[in-house]
């Protein structure tokens, strides 16, 4: 039976809330998800790429994306620099980062995205917006209670350019997604933090290697991981000279 | 809803459902260059450019791509057989096989060289890794955009051939290593051909012919199974176990059949029980015959239980929600090693399966095979200087070819049964599936179009009884196509096996005596258990010799997703153990690797002793056979092989402390590893293949052959036969291949045969039809003697130089006197089953901390007698060896407590992409085999056979750490390392 999905693609972000207000309503982004995912039989698409949020803008020191910029615009936009920009070129494949939004990786999370630990890194800032007002937040706070994000739409992430960065990390090949991945990374002014993948149920900041609780799967046992996460995590901080 | 597309630079409109992909609607639209991979995106296969960029068209819906422009491969040439030219780099270069995903890559290349006219390696490999290749291992795509980004800059690259470069050797004699040599100058997507004195200049064959169906296969035209629509035409889907084991106590499919759109729905109880083996084999299959179309009881998740055929897929997929099956879940086993243990569960108790070894143990098959006695076999061992035992585990894999199965079946006007299927071995499918159906074989058409890839997944009768129940059931046409999960889980896959070596040496390092002990896995049914097992037992006890041997084997019943063919079959993990087994002998011994193996390794005019005592016409009793008739290896060229690739590789690096121990790396470990492999061509007395070959008025040929390319380029080598014999550019054969109704008889495409064994038929065809030519000839010209008549450049020329034309003689023979259709037929089975010869060679790094292994390069040099053409053939190297290195390092299926499979997606599973496939490097040394047709051995199984090993030697290179399982993930590397007080 012919699932009864419902399209709509607003031109405002007043237009798309309102639909989202509806029932089975669902934020469409790129699509390589929610896609690639068997849907409910009923849904509604509310498909976000009219609304005008995909430029990548530049303010002084801050990176401002719009959550529909493509993950192959910000692996090529000279404002960014280029150890997250190669972070982003690697997170996908050519064919598919070329669909996929840096909105949508957030509200994703996936616990393997090395993107997403880089914006937990550089303690990017997102802006959701609701029927209600826009409220920022850091990565971090986002993805510890990612209810906050329903009704609601992402609309841009912020990035404090200063940032230098490196990831580590360990896979079955030099482009296997990682089993686990950190990111390091310093800024003048903030000292340096590590944001881990692989070793939660989303992307972490870590401080403490010795309190995480992995899960584990046939790529690597729990205290694979808690290795991995020990070894990659000294390694990033090593290279950054922190 | 409507939405406006401008696809091609044609504004559509066109009415899609909301959830309907880009991917189908371009499809529906007959655009069928964009192909079906998954659902996913992940193979890229369905890449189009959208507003310029590459997407995969499967995770974008239509209704995103309202307002946008679209452009497939099909928009980008508009004139007959014209080509871009970058659909002209990608055919001259080989930079696809099967071009299943040819427009895939050629839109990623246009995508990039738009931005980026002089792209470096890197940022190609980057473009490229969206579109997943099980082919090529992307060597040649890499090239083919380099010289489209040439040929776009205006310059003219040189023509894309092999590279000749001097033997080494004598081609029979060792040469001492010279360090220091550095390898030719062009980019290692060249062959290096090494030519033998035996091989004499020829016009076609031996040259870098361009593939025949290159053009077409470019230009994405509808030519594989799927890129059909017939009118009426009903959509399949299967219904699966969610059980590992259990018994269907009842099924009830009215609510599935009283949904709008469903018109059949088969199962146990509506189909009759007819045992069959799936493995698409000669006849008599091997035992064990133990599958029925619809079983009332399932042996693994994914197991078949009904199939519906419907006005649409969602339909059928829904109905298959509804129908309700009620299970008896019984206990299940996946580890082959525990599957006779007590309280295991019988997984064949039905009464009417035929030949099961021991249902009620789980051995569905036991092999033995010995040259001599156990007595004589136990003295032997007794009079060793050394024993040595080992045990190994090697896992499940899969071929997973982009291409599914997929089949369309349909009655025709003769109300016969039409199946175009995917198939590897056409003619065996009509076999197998024609008393399922009730059919006799002269009621079915069986045809093979374009094949995206098989490596023995599509040697099977594997889902054309469904859709033939389904087409009889419904007289519709009904097509299925598996989807990627399906694939993974109810398709095919490589056996695993726990192998257990011991072997007697004596001080001087002569092998004494040698027993490989096998228990193998396959899974819910037996399909290729029993011959997969012939050949680990064969290649096993071949490459070395040694006076006493025996190979003793038990196929196990587990439920795992059946294993069955796959490209080496049986070979890859036998030479795993084997190749590793020896070299930690020679490790022992105090012995250097290669020269150990090269004391025992056989050699021309040694005999292969184990051969025939397995197989399908094997015999028990040593005593049988004598030893005077084993057939001896006539043409090796191994040690130019292994001199060829030690230099290529650098082989005396890994003896260096400080390259092997970088001291500005001081977690990395580097190690290089060697591994020896032997193959077979064929399978002897038992592969057959028929061609039938007609001259056609204007000295063109059409030839008719059965074999079945996959997108290797079979049709262009027995092409390339065929012109060579005839005196034409190959431009002139027109191949049609694997359709039983309008071919010959071909076994298919598996045991390393086409070549050797179709090839050999095409010659006899072309033989008699030549003589025809000749005799015609002899009377235009007025020559006495039509012996002395000779063809080429189109003409047959007579000694003193006058000649006429082919077309000369096709007019004359079919207007105008003495009339005749000149044509001809052949067929060939073969007594000899010739070992193409390889030296494998890897380069790795290892984190020790982290047991990440990094391949950084493999090298091959094989012989492979006469490569009929050393692009193809060097491109069947390339990618058999990412086959081997995913079975060596990443793939695996791994499986959750209730026996389902858990990373049944290719990104989870993961096979190399562009960006992280290592260089390699292919050598083609020529050897003259008689027994072939123009000297021809077989390549296409013999790339999969040493990487293993070979990785595993490199890593006890770099590390010390001897690891007997594989794959080498980076968990159970660090696991080794960690117990050795490594890192």
């Amino acid at each position: 039976m012919t699932a009864l999905i419902e399209y709509q693609r607003p031109s405002t972000i007043d237009d798309a809330l309102s639909l989202l207000a509806r029932p089975g309503a669902v934020v469409l982004a790129g699509g390589t998800v929610v896609n690639a995912t068997e849907r409910p039989a009923a849904a509604l698409l509310v498909d976000l790429q009219g609304v005008g949020i995909d430029s990548i803008d530049v303010d002084g020191t801050v990176v401002r994306l719009g959550a529909m910029a493509r993950l192959s615009a910000v692996a090529s936009h000279p404002g960014l620099a280029q150890w997250i920009r190669d972070i982003a070129r690697a997170e996908l494949p050519s064919t598919l980062r070329t669909v996929a939004t840096i909105g949508g990786t957030i509200a994703t999370a996936d616990w393997e995205s090395a993107l997403v630990a880089a914006l937990l890194a550089v303690d990017a800032t997102v802006t959701v917006q609701r029927a209600a007002g826009a409220t920022s937040m850091a990565v971090a706070e986002l993805l510890a209670d990612r209810s906050g994000l329903a009704g609601g739409i992402i609309t841009h992430v912020s990035v404090d350019a200063r940032w230098n960065g490196v990831v580590h990390r360990t896979g079955r090949t030099t482009a296997d997604r990682p089993i686990v991945a950190c990111v390091a990374a310093a800024h003048p002014e903030r000292g340096a933090r590590t944001a881990l993948t692989g070793v939660a149920d989303t992307p972490v900041l870590v401080g403490d290697v010795d309190a995480l609780e992995p899960p584990g799967d046939f790529r690597g046992s729990s205290t694979y991981r808690l290795h991995l996460a020990r070894v990659l995590r000294q390694r990033a901080l090593a290279e950054l000279g922190a | 809803m409507q939405i406006t597309l401008t696809v091609n630079d044609i504004v559509r409109t066109l009415d899609v459902d909301p959830a309907e992909t880009l991917m189908a609607v371009l499809r529906r639209e007959g655009l069928f260059s964009v192909r079906y991979g998954s659902d996913s995106g992940e193979t890229g296969a369905a890449a189009v450019l959208l507003d310029d960029r590459l997407v995969s068209s499967d995770v974008v819906l239509a209704a995103q791509a309202d307002g946008h422009r679209v452009r497939t491969v099909e928009g980008l040439s508009a004139a007959r057989e014209e080509l871009d030219p970058v659909q002209a780099a990608f055919v001259a270069t080989g930079g696809f096989q099967s071009g299943y995903s040819a427009g895939a890559l050629i839109l990623a290349t246009h995508a990039l060289l738009a931005e980026n006219p002089s792209p470096s390696d890197d940022e190609i490999r980057d473009a490229l890794s969206g579109v997943l290749d099980r082919e090529t291992g992307y060597v040649k795509a890499v090239e083919a955009v380099k010289r489209a980004a040439a040929v776009l800059r205006g310059d003219t690259p040189e023509p894309f051939g092999p590279v000749v470069l001097p033997p080494l050797t004598d081609g029979t004699n060792p040469v001492p290593y010279q360090p220091g040599h550095t390898a030719p100058g062009v980019s290692t997507a060249v062959p290096r051909l090494i030519p033998s004195r035996d091989v004499p200049e020829m016009a076609v064959v031996g040259k870098p012919e361009l593939k025949v169906d290159g053009i077409k296969l470019a230009r994405g035209n509808p030519t594989f199974a799927d890129d059909i629509e017939l009118r009426g035409m009903l959509h399949c889907k299967v219904l699966r176990s969610p059980h590992a084991h259990a018994r269907i106590v009842d099924i009830d499919d009215a609510k599935a059949l009283a949904l709008p759109g469903v018109h059949a729905v088969k199962h146990y109880k509506n189909t009759p029980r007819v045992m069959y083996a799936s493995g698409g084999q000669s006849w008599p299959n091997p035992h064990p015959w133990d599958q029925v179309s619809f079983d009332n009881k399932v042996r693994h998740v994914g197991d078949r239980v009904a199939a519906v055929a419907a006005e649409t897929p969602e339909i059928a997929a829904e109905a298959c929600r509804l129908i309700d099956v009620t299970y008896e879940v019984l206990p299940f086993v996946l580890d082959e090693r525990e599957a006779s243990a007590p309280g295991v569960a019988p997984i064949h108790d039905e009464p009417d399966a035929v030949g099961i070894h021991d249902a009620e143990r789980n051995i569905a098959i036991k092999i033995v095979a010995q040259t001599v006695t156990n007595d004589d076999l136990a003295a032997a061992f007794a009079s060793a200087d050394h024993v040595f035992e080992q045990t190994f585990r090697v896992h499940q894999v899969q071929q997973t070819p982009i291409e599914p199965h997929v089949a369309v079946a349909w009655l025709d006007e003769d109300e016969r049964l039409i199946l175009r299927t995917a198939t590897q071995v056409p003619f065996h499918v009509r076999r197998i599936v024609a008393p399922l159906l009730g059919l006799s074989v002269k009621d079915i058409r069986v045809m093979k179009p374009r094949v995206g890839g098989g490596f023995g997944a599509k040697q099977e009768m594997l889902i054309e009884d469904i859709v033939g129940h389904l087409a009889l059931a419904t007289k519709r046409p009904v097509r299925l196509v598996l989807d990627r999960e399906e694939e993974f889980v109810s398709s095919r896959t490589r056996h695993p096996q726990t192998l257990t070596y011991r072997t007697g040496v004596m001080n001087d390092g002569t092998l004494v005596a040698q027993e490989l002990r096998v228990i193998a896995n396959t899974g819910a049914y037996g399909t290729h258990g029993f011959t997969v097992q012939n050949v680990t037992g064969l290649r096993g006890l071949s490459s070395y010799n040694c006076p006493a041997k025996k190979f003793d084997c038990d196929v196990m019943y587990t439920n795992i997703p059946v294993p069955g063919a796959f490209r080496g079959y049986g070979a890859p993990q036998a030479e795993f153990a084997l190749e590793s087994h020896m070299e930690d002998i020679a490790h022992t011994l105090g012995r250097e690797v290669i020269d150990f193996k090269r004391q025992n390794w056989v050699k021309v005019g040694d005999r292969q002793d184990i051969v025939m005592f397995l197989g399908e016409r094997g015999t028990l009793d040593p005593g049988d056979v004598d030893p005077a008739t084993f057939p001896p290896v006539m043409t090796s060229g191994i040690e130019e092989c292994v001199a060829q690739g030690m230099r290529a590789i650098g082989w005396h690096r890994r003896d260096d402390p400080a390259w092997v121990a970088p001291p500005d790396r001081p977690h990395i470990r580097r190690g290089i590893g060697f591994a020896f492999c032997m193959h077979g061509t064929a399978i002897p007395f038992l592969d057959m293949g028929g061609c039938a070959i007609k001259m056609n008025d204007d000295g063109s040929f059409n030839v008719m052959s059965g074999a079945a390319d996959l997108g290797t380029g079979a049709d262009t080598v027995l092409g390339q036969i065929a012109a060579e014999v005839l005196g034409v550019p190959l431009e002139d054969i027109k191949m049609y291949t694997g359709d039983t109704d309008m071919t010959p008889f071909d076994v298919g495409a598996y045991a390393s045969s086409t070549t050797y064994i179709s090839g050999a038929a095409v010659k006899k065809a072309a033989d008699q039809v030549r003589w025809r030519i000749k005799l015609r000839a002899a009377r235009l010209l007025g020559v006495d003697e039509p012996c002395s008549i000779e063809l080429r450049d189109r003409r047959a020329w007579a000694p003193d130089g006058r000649s006429v034309s082919l077309e000369d003689i096709a007019l004359n023979s079919l207007h105008t006197e003495d009339h005749e259709q000149i044509m001809g037929t052949g067929s060939h089975v073969s007594p000899d089953c010739p070992p193409p010869f390889a030296a494998q060679f890897v380069e790795i790094e290892v984190d020790i901390e982290t047991g990440q292994v990094t391949v950084v390069k493999m090298v091959m040099a094989v012989d492979c007698g006469v490569a009929i053409n050393p692009i193809t053939a060097s491109g069947q190297v390339e990618g058999g060896m990412f086959q081997a290195l995913g079975y060596a390092v990443c793939e695996e299926f791994a499986y959750d407590d209730t026996g389902r499979m858990v990373n049944a997606a290719l990104g989870p599973y993961w096979i190399f992409r562009a960006d992280d496939a290592p260089e390699t490097e292919v050598f083609l040394v020529q050897t003259m085999e008689d027994s072939g047709p123009f000297g021809a051995k077989a390549v296409a199984e013999i790339p999969t056979d040493g990487v293993a090993p070979a990785t595993r030697s490199a890593i006890v290179n770099a590390t010390g750490v001897r690891i007997d399982q594989i794959p080498f993930t980076p968990e159970r590397v660090r696991r080794a390392l960690e117990a050795h007080q490594v890192g």
